[in-house]
């Protein structure tokens, strides 16, 4: 078996992480973005389509942190991308900082709002955190509409001023490399975050927390963070979009995105942090660029939702890897089989 | 405060009560907050109204088939859905809570499509009787809310005490593994509290739904307020929800009198966050001697 193993290594003048299936990974993904930001182009429906997507994308990296990996239902997602976006209007119409102050600023703020809320539910059963968060999103809606002298009202906030870059005004165009740009980093990030020792250690105090609870790493404190770091990567997608289209009002983000958030990652995948990417893809997909499904979309993701609950628990990238395993096997067994004979 | 807002929290009390009755029994029976209960008493109520208004039907039809329908549905959410995906996680509660989500949000949007995404009116079951108590007057919906409600608490309460299944919930609530030892059909049991459940809402939802009205996105709320009527009565007794839906609608409706309409959705969460943080337990506990 060894001897077969050496002789089939790649050539030997490539060092170690050139061959590395991490270096695969991260250099085809990023050319999947590059394909996507010449796909959008110049032309301004698919530039929209692009900008929504990466929204839902930072969306489901951000759910997938706190629920796929940490095990911990927060739904005040729909809150977390507006304060990111709000965050964005007021910097850009009542202060003259830079814009990306207000990313940083609507970040930390969605951060906060979920260490709070998950900290007053730290010691209680997930359904507890659900409900609680499911409040604040309620609260926050009717926050946005009350609150006039900050948030505008109902009509929201206008006219806000785009992001410059290096002294110059940044154009649609640049604008959709840099938010694609960003999401690729995100969710290489995210997946290296999967498959660091604080990543595994995530996954493993959503399985058997008493057991990481006794290796004396403690549990609540480890959740609450990923809590803040998804409210944050969420809030971000918030403020990428808010900038792409000038105006925020309390209708642009949903009490009903939170679904498409838990859906996303469950629909592409959990095994990967590309599954979340993938699922906003193709969420974008389905109720955009196709538009088939016109005012039942929301009840077909309802039903896909539990479709995929029940059917196929591992998402789109689950299944593709378990088939692309299936043939690796089925290829390697074909090509050993004559130097085992040889051999004997 | 004037006397008629004393009724109407005595109304709305009995309404969210009824839906913390349905989470109650679920919780005991399979350890697991229903949020789709709320959906649920909205499918209810929305399909018997809309069976009324356009397909001409008569009240009493309309309104069974919308409690059918209810139970119905709980049946299906447990055979379909949390019973094989419990199986499948053996019985993780994080997968157990997304599906419960995703039902709500399946059942939300499969009423807006099949009955129309506008608000619908309730009709009320007894529309020319009033009960007259000087400073305030009681309607005939009211009182058949609080009829309903009474009989309903007081149905369970005996269920649980003298019938073989009620006892065998109980036992199942306070330790399933135990039960299961002993032989209880725990599966069974199961299934009854999510029809009972699924039947309470339904009928709830109905009753309800002539005050307000009814819309599709009705039942988020309705779950949201049910759920922290359970919290803020506590497990401790069959009655312990009907306790804490009373002292919410108090608050909830306090609060908006004093304090302008705007702070209502603040106010509640703020009690959530309380409770949650202080009082996890509900003011009712089961204190159990060892």
């Amino acid at each position: 078996m060894n001897a077969v193993s050496t002789t089939r290594k790649a050539p030997p003048g490539l060092p170690g992480w050139a061959r590395s299936a991490e270096t695969g990974r991260v250099l085809g993904t990023l050319a999947l973005t590059l394909g996507v930001i010449a796909w959008a182009g110049g032309d301004l429906f698919r530039q929209d389509l692009a900008f929504l997507g990466a929204t839902y994308a930072l969306l489901a990296l951000g759910m997938y942190l706190p629920f796929n990996l940490a095990g911990t239902l927060s739904l005040a997602y729909s809150a977390y991308v507006a304060i990111g976006g709000y965050a964005v209007g007021l910097v850009g119409t009542k202060t003259g900082w830079p814009l990306p102050v207000a990313y940083l600023l609507g970040a930390l703020a969605s951060a906060a709002l979920a260490v709070v809320l998950g900290f007053a539910t730290r010691r209680l059963s997930g359904f507890y955190l659900a409900a609680v968060t499911m409040l604040f999103g309620v609260a926050f809606q009717s926050f946005l509409l009350d609150a006039k002298d900050i948030t505008g009202g109902a009509v929201g906030i206008g006219s806000i001023r785009p992001l410059t870059f290096f002294g110059g005004e940044l154009d649609r165009h640049g604008f959709i490399v840099l938010t694609l740009l960003i999401v690729w980093l995100v969710a290489v990030a995210i997946d290296r975050i999967r498959r660091s020792p604080f990543g595994v250690t995530l996954q493993s105090s959503r399985d058997v927390p008493a057991a990481v609870e006794a290796a004396g790493v403690g549990v609540p404190a480890l959740r609450l963070v990923a809590l803040g770091v998804g409210a944050a990567i969420a809030s971000l997608g918030g403020g990428l979009f808010t900038t792409a289209n000038q105006t925020i009002g309390p209708d642009t983000f949903t009490l009903s995105l939170v679904m498409l958030a838990i859906f996303m990652p469950l629909l592409g995948g959990q095994g990967s942090a590309w599954g979340a990417v993938l699922g906003a893809v193709l969420v974008v997909e389905l109720t955009f660029n196709l538009q088939i499904f016109e005012r039942s979309g929301s009840l077909i993701f309802g039903v896909a939702v539990l479709a995929v609950l029940l059917i196929a628990p591992r998402g789109i990238l689950g299944y593709t890897g378990q088939a692309a395993r299936f043939l690796r096997e089925r290829l390697t067994r074909t090509s050993r089989t004559p130097t085992e004979g040889a051999g004997r | 405060m004037s006397a008629q807002l004393w009724v109407s929290v005595v109304q709305i009390g009995c309404f969210f009560g009824m839906v913390a009755l349905g989470y109650y029994l679920v919780l005991e029976g399979a350890d697991l907050f229903n949020f789709a209960l709320g959906p649920f008493a909205m499918f209810s109520g929305l399909s018997a109204s809309w069976l009324m208004a356009e397909q001409g039907w008569p009240l009493g039809l309309a309104a069974v088939l919308g409690i059918v329908i209810a139970a119905a549905l709980a049946v299906l959410t447990e055979v379909a859905l949390v019973r094989p995906i419990d199986a499948r996680t053996d019985g993780g509660e994080l997968p157990s809570l997304i599906a419960v989500v995703a039902v709500l949000f399946a059942v939300e949007q499969l009423a807006g499509t099949l009955f129309g995404r506008q608000l619908r009116p309730g009709r009320s079951w007894l529309p020319d009787t009033s009960l007259d108590l000087g400073p305030a007057t009681v309607d005939g919906q009211t009182l058949i809310l609080i009829g309903c409600t009474l009989v309903s608490f007081t149905g369970v309460w005996l269920w649980m005490r003298r019938s073989k299944y009620g006892r065998i919930l109980r036992a199942v609530g306070g330790n399933r593994e135990a039960a299961r030892t002993l032989g209880m059909p725990v599966g069974r049991v199961r299934l009854v509290a999510f029809a009972l459940a699924g039947l309470i809402v339904g009928l709830a939802g109905q009753l309800f739904s002539a005050k307000a009205g009814v819309s599709f996105q009705s039942g988020f709320g309705w779950a949201l307020s049910g759920f922290l009527a359970l919290v803020i009565g506590g497990t401790g007794s069959v009655w312990a929800p009907l306790v804490g839906g009373l002292l919410l609608a108090l608050a909830q409706t306090l609060v908006p009198y004093y304090l302008g309409s705007a702070s209502l959705d603040y106010a509640v969460l703020a009690i959530a966050i309380l409770f949650f943080a202080l009082r996890p337990n509900g003011l009712f506990v089961r204190k159990v001697r060892v």
